[in-house]
C-alpha cells in the first residue's frame, strides 16, 4: 500500500512509467504473503497472527490436471485405495444406506450473482479450480457386492435442487436442497424413487446463497433433523440482513417441519456427525478469508445446544473482525472458542466418526476429515484427507494424513476430497469433486479389488 | 473539467479518420470522457460517506462501480487522448498540467478500486473513503489550476 503511494506521489515521472511501476507494485503487495507452519494451527491453541488486509488478496488455485489411468491417491502403508465409481458429475457428499447401498450426491452451487466486479473476477479465477463444472442435480446409487457379482449403478434421484446432505429416518429418506429439505418415501433395496418429494421445511436459499451446501444429520431417535446452514457472505459484505437465521445450525422437529436455532456463529457447517462416545453433536467449519494467510483456521468442533461461536463479530472466542459494523459486544462476550483448529484455509468439507472394524487398530477412535484445499494461500493447503484422534470423546492428538496425493508434484490438481462416509464393511468412501470420482480405503488383504467402471 | 461538456455536445463524427474519431462537437474526445470519470470518481465520494453514516451495503456497492466505471471511461480518455497525440494534434501547454493531475487521481482510483474490493466495513472506513476524498481534491485542484493556466495563458497569449 505505502509503497504504491510513494510511487504515485513522485508525480515527475513519465505517466506510463508510473503505472507501470504502480501495477508491478500492486503484485507485490498481493504476494507479500508469509504462511507458516500449518502445524502450529492444529489443535486447541492455535497460534492467530495479526490481521493483514490486502490490496489485492492473494488467489492460488490448484491448476486441474485430473486423475491419470491408473494414478489413485496415496495412503500410508497397510491401506489401500480403489475408485469405487469414476465419472461421476461433481459428486459432492455420501450416505451409506442400511443395506450398504452408497448414495452419491452429484451437486453443485445455484450460479453466484454478480453484485461487485470483484464477484466477475473470483468467479473466473475459481473457475480454473473446477468450481463451475458441470451440476448434475442428482443422486446416484451404488451396490456393490464385492465378491464379483454384478455391480450396479443407478440414478436414484433427479432433478434436485443443490442437494447436499441426506439422512434416512425408518422409510423416510430426507434430501437437503439447497432450499428445502425434502421427504421420499424409501423401501429397503430400492434403487431408484420415481415419486415426487414432500417438503418438510423451507431452508435459506437464494438469490445470493453465498454458501449453498445444507448438510444434514437425523438425531439418534429420529425426531428432529439438524441442518448446517451456510452464511451468506465471507464477512458480511452482503449485509447483515442477508444472513437471517444463516451461520448457524438449525434443529428442525420431523414431524412438523418447525425449527430452531440450535447452535449459531459458525460461518459455513457440514459434516455434523455424532460423537460416538459421548453422543455430542459434532461439526466442522469453514472460517472467513481475506485477512491473512494464517487467518482465521477453519476447525472441528462439539457444538453446544445455544451456543455462539462468534461469526460474524469474532473468531476463536473474543479476536474481532475490523470489517463487521456495528459490532455487538454483547454476543462477542459469548462466544464460544472451537475445540480444534485444522489450520487456515483448509476447507473441512466432509466428517466420518470411524466406528468400523476394516481398518487398522489406530484409525478406531477418531474422526476423518477430509480438506477440500485452499484457493487463497500460497502454500496450497489441505487437498488431503486426515486423521484426527479421538480420546474420551475429545480430540486427542496431532491430526495425521491419510489420503493424500490430490496435488500433483507440480501443485496441479488431480482431484480434490469432499464427503466422506464410512461403507457397511468399515472401509472409508471419499468423494473427490474434480476427479469425478468415489475412493473407498480399506484395508490391505489379498484380492479386496473393487471397482465400478 | 471545467469544460462545460454536456452530452447534448457530444455529436460523435463518422469514421472518416483517425482526427475526426478523437474529436466530438469540436471538442477533443478524451475531455469529454475525462469528465464523466471525474464525476464518478467524485460520486464515490458522496456514496462513501452515505456508507459510512448508514452502514447499509448497498451504497457500498454503489460506490465499487462508480469507481470502476470511472476508470473504464478514464482508461478510453487516456486511448482517445494518445490517438491526438500520435495524429499529431496540437495539444496547447496548459493542458499538461491537467493531464499530470488527472494521471494522479487515475492512480489513486485504481488503489481505491483494490481497497474498495475488500469486504464490508474496511472496504470503505476509513482506507476508501480517505482515497475518495483525496481522489476528489486532486481532480478539484487540476481543474482549478487548468482554468488559471488557461486564463492566463489567453491573457498573457
Amino acid at each position: 500500500m505505502m509503497r504504491a503511494l510513494n510511487i504515485a506521489a513522485s508525480a515527475k515521472l513519465p505517466r506510463l512509467a508510473i503505472l507501470l511501476a504502480t501495477v508491478a507494485g500492486l503484485g507485490l503487495a498481493g504476494c507479500d504473503d508469509h504462511a507458516g507452519d500449518p502445524k502450529r494451527q492444529i489443535g486447541a491453541n492455535p497460534v492467530l497472527p495479526e490481521i493483514q488486509q490486502y490490496l489485492m488478496p492473494p488467489m492460488r488455485v490448484a491448476k486441474v490436471v485430473g486423475w491419470g489411468e491408473d494414478e489413485t491417491p496415496a495412503a500410508p502403508q497397510g491401506l489401500q485405495v480403489h475408485a469405487l465409481a469414476t465419472g461421476l458429475e461433481h459428486p459432492r457428499s455420501l450416505y451409506v444406506l442400511p443395506n450398504g447401498d452408497v448414495l452419491v450426491v452429484e451437486s453443485n452451487g445455484p450460479k453466484a450473482p454478480v453484485n461487485r466486479p470483484k464477484d466477475i473476477i473470483t468467479g473466473w479465477v475459481q473457475s480454473f479450480a473446477g468450481a463451475k463444472a458441470k451440476d448434475a442435480n442428482r443422486i446416484t446409487l451404488l451396490r456393490d457386492n464385492g465378491d464379483g457379482s454384478p455391480k450396479l449403478r443407478t440414478v436414484f434421484l433427479d432433478h434436485l435442487n443443490s442437494p447436499f446432505g441426506v439422512a434416512l429416518v425408518g422409510h423416510d429418506l430426507y434430501v437437503a436442497n439447497t432450499d428445502a429439505i425434502v421427504r421420499y418415501p424409501y423401501e429397503d433395496g430400492q434403487t431408484s424413487i420415481a415419486a415426487a418429494g414432500t417438503k418438510l421445511t423451507d431452508l435459506p436459499g437464494g438469490p445470493i446463497d453465498h454458501h449453498w451446501t445444507k448438510a444434514l444429520l437425523a438425531s439418534p431417535d429420529g425426531s428432529k433433523l439438524y441442518v448446517g446452514v451456510g452464511s451468506n457472505s465471507n464477512i458480511t459484505e452482503n449485509g447483515i440482513g442477508a444472513e437471517y437465521e444463516r451461520a448457524a445450525i438449525w434443529e428442525v422437529d420431523r414431524a412438523s417441519g418447525a425449527h430452531r436455532i440450535y447452535a449459531s456463529g459458525i460461518r459455513n457447517p457440514t459434516g455434523l456427525q455424532w460423537e460416538p462416545e459421548t453422543g455430542k453433536l459434532w461439526a466442522i467449519a469453514n472460517e472467513r478469508d481475506e485477512i491473512g494467510p494464517d487467518l482465521v483456521p477453519d476447525y472441528l468442533t462439539s457444538v453446544r445446544d445455544g451456543g455462539f461461536y462468534g461469526w460474524p463479530y469474532s473468531y476463536y472466542g473474543q479476536h474481532l473482525d475490523p470489517r463487521v459494523e456495528p459490532q455487538r459486544p454483547d454476543l462477542v462476550a459469548t462466544a464460544i472458542a472451537p475445540d480444534y483448529a485444522l489450520s487456515s484455509h483448509v476447507a473441512p468439507l466432509g466428517v466420518a466418526m470411524y466406528t468400523g472394524t476394516d481398518l487398522p487398530a489406530n484409525y478406531r477412535s477418531g474422526a476423518f476429515v477430509a480438506e477440500h484445499g485452499s484457493w487463497n494461500r500460497t502454500p496450497l493447503n489441505g487437498y488431503k484427507v486426515v486423521f484426527v484422534p479421538f480420546s474420551g470423546g475429545q480430540p486427542s492428538g496431532p491430526a495425521q494424513d491419510v489420503v493424500t496425493g490430490f496435488l500433483d508434484a507440480d501443485n496441479h490438481a488431480r482431484g480434490r476430497p469432499v464427503g466422506l462416509a464410512v461403507d457397511r464393511t468399515g472401509g472409508l468412501l471419499i468423494a473427490d469433486d474434480v476427479g469425478n470420482t468415489v475412493w473407498r480405503v480399506s484395508s490391505v488383504r489379498p484380492g479386496s479389488v473393487s471397482s465400478i467402471r | 473539467m471545467q469544460q462545460h461538456t454536456t452530452i447534448t455536445e457530444a455529436r460523435f463524427v463518422g469514421n472518416t479518420d483517425l482526427r475526426s474519431t478523437a474529436k466530438s462537437g469540436g471538442r477533443p474526445i478524451h475531455r469529454m470522457l475525462a469528465a464523466f470519470s471525474a464525476a464518478y470518481f467524485i460520486g464515490a465520494l458522496v456514496t462513501d460517506v452515505v456508507y459510512w453514516q448508514t452502514l447499509n451495503v448497498l451504497w457500498e456497492r454503489f460506490s465499487i462501480w462508480l469507481i470502476t466505471a470511472g476508470l473504464i471511461l478514464a482508461g478510453l480518455a487516456v486511448v482517445a487522448y494518445a490517438i491526438d497525440l500520435f495524429a499529431g494534434r496540437q495539444i496547447d501547454r496548459p493542458a499538461w498540467p491537467r493531464a499530470v493531475g488527472y494521471a494522479l487521481a487515475i492512480l489513486l482510483s485504481l488503489i481505491n478500486a483494490f481497497v474498495h474490493s475488500r469486504d464490508a466495513y474496511t472496504a470503505v472506513v476509513p482506507m476508501g473513503l480517505m482515497l475518495s476524498g483525496l481522489v476528489t481534491v486532486v481532480l478539484l485542484l487540476t481543474a482549478l489550476i487548468g482554468t488559471v493556466l488557461a486564463n492566463r495563458s489567453r491573457v498573457g497569449g
